[in-house]
């Protein structure tokens, strides 16, 4: 099996504040994973535990501060809804500089536009400023755009789950098809179910450090055996 | 990749003309109307109230302003356009001079309106086309780049000292008078004048005022060395972006 990514100690440190000879932050201390193709990967930890942090690190839009990071020739997106949209901007003129901003090229989008066009459910408002959709309309759109992009590895921060019932299990369904066709998947999640359905591997990281990394089972009831996380992980650092 | 890049710019610059012509009632008649009425301030406090004997004051004063604010435009747009776009820089890896390219490219779009204007209302004074108009290509495009390369240059510092941007709109109203825009650099005594001429934009004011004014051929040796400091200037610009990028993302927010 071929290794896509590799992260071996990595740390990435942020500035508190933009004064002169402010303190950095280490949102990630020491990280360490190994993501295969076709692997999917589930993020556990609690909040502020550096998971969003490490999703842009493998997305290669954050560079780490230290540690080594070595990455096979493979194209990688972190799903984000409604990136770059406009307000103005109709909900096809949106559609395409956000494709755009996915990395996709001009034609690539008009080719995806009947597609988007169908799945959002839009309609005639399709052409109109999407300053007059309703919310559900516009993460529709969102949702329909983001769909269209086909990385070899997909980054996802949480479940995205939008619009109405229908939508959503509609939204879900496509989703599902998406991260199950062999695609490689890193997925942050804060629902054990979902990383049970969807995952092969499971990293458990806390206070910016990886604690385990293995089977999903294995990580998860090590992750609820451990109840007092403070004291846990002084004792492993 | 490169050709998507151009792309996300053309498309970004469509947005971004588009979004200027649908936040206000008048949209797209703002671009004449705008440089037409700080022309017409100026004409009145040099031309009328000061009353500035110098010939051919009109069309002097209202090509320095035009080709001024294509650059002034660009530099203040461009400049606080990585500042701006922060928020989408932390979301998806691109290179950050995008967004400079994008303002500038605007800008320009609406320079070209402009300056068509301008050449209308020369013709019409009694300044008729001539043979000259060849050089505008050259001129109008090192313009370009100068201005690329110091808005790109701004938009590189100033996410990481954003305090700057208070600054930046001072420093152009300076640089405004310094490159003889409103009054000839003949005027200025000696020492002044070569310092003063020593700045790329009075170089290239000068030149398309001979252009368009004296059908007089441009000093092409002195514009090569504009030319040749501009695209220094551009290349150490567009490297400086791509340099800081990596801490543009973790700027606190």
């Amino acid at each position: 099996m071929s290794t896509l990514v590799e992260l071996e100690s990595i740390g990435v440190a942020f500035r508190t504040k933009l004064h002169m000879g402010s303190k950095r932050f280490w949102a990630l201390e020491n990280v360490s994973m190994r993501l295969n193709r076709g692997d999917r990967v589930g993020v556990i930890g609690r909040n502020g535990a550096g998971k969003s942090t490490l999703l842009r690190v493998i997305a290669g839009i954050l560079s780490p501060d230290r540690g080594r990071i070595e990455r096979a020739n493979a194209s990688c997106q972190l799903l984000s809804l409604s990136l770059g949209f406009l307000p103005h901007l109709s909900g096809r003129d949106n559609a395409i500089l956000s494709g755009l901003l996915f990395g996709l090229s001009y034609r690539a989008i008009a080719r995806c536009l009947p597609a988007i066009l169908e799945f959002s459910e839009l309609g005639d408002f399709f052409d109109e400023p999407i300053s007059t959709y309703s919310t559900g309309m516009v993460s529709r759109l969102g949702f329909s755009v983001a769909m269209q992009v086909e990385p070899d590895i997909l980054l996802i921060d949480e479940i995205l789950s939008v619009g109405d019932a229908e939508f959503r299990e509609k939204s879900g369904r496509a989703l599902h098809d998406r991260m199950h066709n062999g695609t490689t998947v890193v997925l942050v999640a804060h629902d054990d179910e979902a990383i049970r359905r969807i995952c092969t591997h499971a990293l458990w990281i806390e206070h910016g450090r990886s604690i385990m990394y293995g089977k999903v089972s294995d990580v998860l009831h090590a992750y609820h055996q451990d109840t007092q996380p403070t004291a846990a992980v002084t004792v492993r650092t | 990749m490169r050709l998507h890049m151009l792309e996300l710019i053309f498309f970004s610059t469509y947005a971004e003309l588009h979004a200027e012509r649908s936040r206000s009632y008048l949209g797209f008649a703002w671009w004449l109307i705008d440089p037409a009425m700080q022309m017409g301030v100026y004409y009145f406090v040099f031309a009328v109230a000061l009353k500035s004997t110098a010939p051919d004051f009109l069309p002097f004063l209202l090509i320095g302003l035009t080709v001024w604010q294509w650059f002034k435009s660009s530099v203040t747009h461009g400049g606080l356009a990585i500042w701006q776009s922060l928020p989408l820089i932390r979301q998806v890896k691109l290179s950050a001079s995008v967004f400079p390219s994008v303002q500038i490219l605007a800008d320009t779009t609406k320079f070209a309106f402009i300056f068509s204007l301008l050449l209308v209302v020369l013709w019409c004074t009694g300044y008729p086309p001539n043979a000259t108009y060849l050089a505008l290509l050259p001129v109008l495009l090192i313009e370009l780049i100068f201005a690329s390369a110091v808005a790109y240059l701004v938009a590189a510092v100033v996410p990481l000292i954003p305090d700057l941007r208070f600054v930046i709109e001072q420093i152009l109203t300076v640089s405004m008078f310094m490159s003889g825009v409103v009054f000839s650099l003949q005027d200025v005594p000696a020492p002044w004048r070569t310092v003063l001429s020593a700045n790329p934009m009075t170089e290239l004011i000068e030149a398309v005022r001979n252009i368009l004014i004296h059908a007089q051929w441009p000093d092409w040796i002195a514009l090569g060395r504009v030319a040749l400091i501009s695209m220094l200037l551009f290349a150490a610009a567009l490297l400086l972006i791509q340099r800081l990028t990596p801490r543009y993302v973790k700027l606190a927010s």
